[in-house]
C-alpha cells in the first residue's frame, strides 16, 4: 500500500517538470509532445487513484486525440512561437 | 510518523503548482496554440483535483467502485462501503473529458480561421491590426 503513495507522489512531481517544459518551450511541436507525456503521467495517477474507467478513457483522448489535433493545427499554421 | 498523508499532500500541492503554471501559460504566452496547450493542461489538472476529492485512505487498501458479486451478500456490501472510493466525481470527470474535447475542437477551428484571415497566431500582432 505504501508503494501506491510513493508512485503517486513520483508521477505528480514528474508532471511538474514536464508541465514547466511544455509551457516554456518555444518549439510548439516539442510543447505538444511534452503535453502528451503530462497526459500519460496523469493517466497513471488516475489508475493509482482507483479510477480505472477514467484511465481507460483518458489514454486515447489525452495522449492520442489531443496531441493529434494540436499537431494538425501546428501543421496548418506556424511552428515557432514569438517570431 | 505518518508517511502516507505526507506523500498524498505532495500530490495535491504539485497539482496546485501545475494550475499556477498553466494559468501563466494561458495569460502571458503570446501564441494562440500555446494558449490552447496550456488550457488543456489546466482542464486536466482540474479533473485530477476532482478525482482526488473522491479518493480516500482505507485500511488495508481502497478498491475501485465496482460490485463484483451479484446479488451482493450483506457482509460483502459492508466491506465494499468501508473500502471503495467515491464513484460520483469519476462520473463527473468522464463527462468533463468529452466536453473538453469539444471545446478544444472549437478553439482549434477559431485559431485556424484567425490564421487564414490575418496570417498570424500571435496575439500581440492581432491586437495591433486595424479593421
Amino acid at each position: 500500500m505504501m508503494l501506491h503513495y510513493i508512485l503517486m507522489a513520483l508521477s505528480a512531481l514528474l508532471s511538474i517538470s514536464v508541465v514547466y517544459l511544455a509551457i516554456v518551450e518555444r518549439d510548439l511541436i516539442k510543447a505538444a509532445i511534452f503535453s502528451a507525456v503530462q497526459s500519460a503521467l496523469y493517466a497513471f495517477l488516475y489508475y493509482l487513484l482507483m479510477a480505472p474507467d477514467i484511465f481507460l478513457t483518458y489514454i486515447p483522448v489525452g495522449v492520442g486525440l489531443y496531441t493529434a489535433l494540436i499537431l494538425i493545427l501546428i501543421k496548418k499554421t506556424e511552428r515557432y512561437e514569438g517570431e | 510518523m505518518e508517511v502516507e498523508p505526507f506523500l498524498f499532500n505532495i500530490v495535491v500541492l504539485s497539482l496546485f503548482v501545475n494550475i499556477a503554471m498553466s494559468l501563466y501559460g494561458v495569460f502571458v504566452r503570446p501564441s494562440l496554440i500555446k494558449k490552447i496547450i496550456s488550457l488543456t493542461i489546466f482542464s486536466d489538472t482540474i479533473n485530477t483535483l476532482v478525482i482526488v476529492v473522491g479518493f480516500r485512505h482505507a485500511i488495508p487498501n481502497p478498491i475501485p467502485p465496482v460490485v463484483i458479486e451479484i446479488p451482493p451478500p450483506p457482509q460483502y456490501l459492508r466491506q465494499f462501503v468501508l473500502q471503495a472510493v467515491d464513484p460520483l466525481p469519476q462520473a463527473l470527470v468522464l463527462t468533463a473529458i468529452v466536453i473538453g474535447l469539444a471545446v478544444l475542437l472549437f478553439l482549434m477551428f477559431t485559431t485556424l480561421q484567425i490564421y487564414r484571415i490575418y496570417g498570424t497566431t500571435d496575439v500581440r500582432k492581432i491586437s495591433r491590426l486595424r479593421g
